[in-house]
């Protein structure tokens, strides 16, 4: 059984703990941009009052990529209906835990993301 | 020349016995209904599943550059791919509902029951197995909704803690729905599911002759029903010829069966095919109102409705335990479910709330 799991089990996933940059003026507040973090689908938001988020796009349901409702202020995952705050809290539905967030940092006219 | 192979074979293998003892002297229960043909309806559609996926794999790539092309090249490009294309998969999506109908009427006639309760549970296992061949199939085209499909399902064992994700990442093969878990979806597509099949069909069949086709529990056939303390086969000295009369009809039934897939390949050519089937997966964007097939939808509609993944999972799970085992759980003798209205109520509860699921799931 060992040499079946170890045969299925797949090579190391890849590098982690890569950085994107992007550009400040790509995203004015109230704007978002899809970006790749890690190989992961992300969303950068320019949040009002609250700045630049950055989080993983993947539902925490069951791996759908979620949407930006611009107009409800929300995340929203076209599968089995979860919700999401823009700080990627869990407003209803049934996703378990919050989107997983990125470390973003503004250095001069660059986002750093990751 | 016929006379001359006849001749040959009845040297060999005693071929008038062989047709005496199964077919012509081999009786089925008086009162047997076509319910009872639903099983030879089921075998005869994987075999042209068998045989049209021989076809598409001609042409398939399995690659995550060609698959999408290929399949659209079989459509398109390869003289009659259309044909097979679609003969296998309308056929997949009616080979669902055939085995779900024969275990229905094999419900509502209580011929789960002792001595057949692993007829029963084979028969469940192969559904099982039928829903991995479409699942695992569904990857294959490499379309936006084979991608999230798979995305979808291959996610639900994260809903357990620590092994959850492990699983998963094995069944993917990386973090994510890739080019590798499209080969491991197709090595069992092709070969571990035909022939996981394949071999529960031989112990199925086995069963079904070895103890006997049970009688229906309605009717003169219920008042000959026998307490099981010893094994014995079930004889229905009085009943009809296997051939021709039960023969005659199945061949009404399979005909019904491949006439409706000639219906639908002719006049509905896309019922199985959303928007999201014919355009290539992206794994950066999950459609919108992405829907799983209408054998999922109650599943789907599920989870949806729990706010608790792990519940929601648990529930399913737990109901799917329940449905392979029922001949443990169900243990009274009396087979007719008119006899026994708790029963009765419980099939129809169950009937009608999977129905009114997948019905919710559609239009949600």
């Amino acid at each position: 059984m060992y040499p079946l799991v170890r045969f299925l089990e797949p090579p190391g996933s890849g590098a982690q703990g890569g950085k994107i940059t992007v550009k400040r003026a790509e995203i004015p507040v109230g704007a978002f941009k899809d970006i790749v973090v890690n190989n992961t689908p992300a969303i950068i938001i320019n949040v009002p009052d609250k700045g630049f988020i950055a989080l993983s796009k993947v539902c925490t349901h069951l791996g759908c990529l979620v949407e930006y409702d611009k107009p409800g202020k929300r995340l929203l995952c076209p599968c089995h209906a979860g919700v999401y705050s823009l700080t990627g809290n869990v407003l209803s539905g049934p996703p378990p835990k919050p989107l997983q967030k990125y470390l973003v940092k503004v250095e001069g006219e660059d986002i750093v993301i990751g | 020349m016929t006379g001359k192979i006849k001749n040959w074979l009845e040297i060999r293998i005693g071929l008038d016995e062989l047709v005496r003892t199964q077919l012509t002297e081999y009786r089925v229960p008086r009162g047997i209904n076509i319910f009872y043909t639903l099983g030879i309806v089921a075998l005869a559609a994987f075999i042209s599943q068998v045989v049209t996926g021989f076809f598409l794999l001609i042409y398939y790539i399995p690659d995550t550059e060609h698959a999408f092309g290929s399949v659209q090249d079989i459509m398109s490009k390869v003289p009659f791919g259309w044909l097979f294309r679609l003969m296998h998969a309308v056929g997949s999506n009616l080979m669902v509902a055939v085995v779900i109908f024969h275990m229905l009427s094999v419900f509502f006639m209580g011929s789960y029951k002792k001595p057949r309760e692993m007829t029963w549970i084979s028969g469940a296992f192969m559904l099982l197995m039928t829903l991995a061949f479409c699942l695992s199939g569904y990857l294959l085209p490499w379309s936006q909704l084979s991608y999230w499909a798979t995305t979808i399902v291959t996610s639900i064992p994260t809903a357990f803690p620590y092994a959850g994700e492990f699983v998963t990442r094995m069944m993917r093969g990386g973090e994510t729905v890739s080019g590798i878990t499209l080969n491991r979806f197709f090595a069992l597509h092709v070969t571990l599911l035909p022939l996981l099949l394949i071999l529960f069909i031989g112990i199925h069949l086995f069963l079904v002759r070895r103890i006997g086709i049970s009688a229906p529990p309605f009717g003169k056939a219920a008042e000959k029903k026998k307490t099981w303390i010893a094994f014995a086969h079930e004889d229905h000295p009085d009943g009809h010829a296997f051939y021709p009369y039960f023969v005659q009809k199945e061949m009404y039934v399979l005909m019904a069966y491949f006439a409706l897939m000639f219906f639908i390949i002719s006049f509905l050519p896309t019922l199985f095919f959303p928007e999201d089937a014919n355009t290539p997966a992206d794994q950066f964007k999950t459609p919108a109102h992405i829907k799983p097939e209408w054998y999922f939808l109650a599943a789907y509609q599920m989870l949806k409705l729990i706010p608790n993944k792990l519940l929601g999972v648990s529930i399913q799970m737990a109901l799917m335990v329940v449905f392979v085992l029922w001949p443990f759980f169900d243990t009274k003798e009396e087979e007719n479910i008119l006899q026994r209205p708790p029963l009765l109520a419980v099939f129809l509860l169950s009937l009608i709330t999977w129905v009114g699921l997948t019905i919710w799931g559609k239009y949600s």
